[in-house]
């Protein structure tokens, strides 16, 4: 079963600096999910109008709406799924003089 | 027919066990026949299911500090002798998967100048027509998938594990 990212480390090595930090994202998830929650008016709206825009026909204010509301829906869907494969991603970029690390686990 | 359904079969003859306990038992029967012919052929086939797509760029010995060129002024390859990076990324095939469940929200018009764009490229991908067990297939095809570019200064692969 497929979990939400728990943790992030980044660390990036330089000559002269050195910048280690563990991310705790098993506390920011909820809460971008609260504040999608409470922005989900507003994308609603944001959807059906672009939604509106990008038919091209006359559909009904009901068609309208459900198409906006089906796409919020199926776009929140995606990201979470992204999202919850993201556990595994790394990313290791060095040369001679600094090193960037990035690891979701 | 195998044998145990047979025994099955006979014993409903015999009146030994009910209509719906002979059903029970052979449906039994044909689960446990399509695991162990799934499990066979995956040891005949020998292939894991891919788990992450690995992209490494490895410098070659000698360029990985800048050395391999002079440091002359007039040198124009100095810009490239910084140093080649080393580069290890590794990518979850479930987010490749999730990813490429983005293409449903395309709408209809863009989905259908990426397919020609496609197709102009000789790349026959229909994204209207795209379905689950199509992803399913590429990235099982990609567990063969193995890249290797080599060139003077570094070595570039791309396979998967």
């Amino acid at each position: 079963m497929k979990r939400p990212p728990v943790l992030m480390r980044v660390q990036i090595r330089g000559e002269e600096r050195k910048f280690c930090l563990w991310l705790p994202l098993f506390l920011l998830v909820p809460l971008v999910i609260l504040l999608l929650i409470i922005l989900s008016p507003v994308i609603l709206i944001a959807a059906t109008i672009v939604r509106k825009r990008g038919c091209g026909r006359r559909v009904s204010p009901v068609a309208r709406t459900s198409l906006g509301i089906l796409c919020s829906v199926r776009g929140i869907r995606a990201a979470f799924d992204v999202l919850c494969s993201m556990p595994g991603l790394r990313i290791d970029v060095c040369n001679n003089k600094e090193r960037v690390y990035v690891s979701i686990i | 027919m195998s044998e145990n359904q047979k025994k099955v079969l006979e014993m409903l003859a015999d009146k030994k066990i009910s209509v719906d306990e002979a059903y029970r038992l052979l449906d039994a029967l044909k689960t446990e026949g399509a695991a162990a012919e799934g499990a066979g052929e995956a040891g005949r086939t020998g292939k894991p299911k891919p788990k992450y797509l690995r992209v490494c760029v490895i410098p070659i010995r000698g360029h990985e500090h800048g050395e391999g060129h002079g440091h002359d002024e007039d040198d124009e390859d100095d810009e490239d002798d910084k140093g080649a990076a080393l580069v290890n990324v590794r990518v979850p095939m479930s987010l490749i998967r999730s990813g490429m469940k983005f293409t449903s929200l395309l709408p209809d018009g863009a989905r259908d100048k990426v397919t020609d764009a496609l197709h102009e490229k000789g790349i026959n991908l229909d994204m209207r027509n795209m379905k689950p067990e199509d992803l399913e297939e590429i990235i099982e095809a990609l567990s063969d998938l193995e890249i290797k570019v080599v060139n003077k200064k570094e070595v570039v692969k791309v396979f998967v594990e």
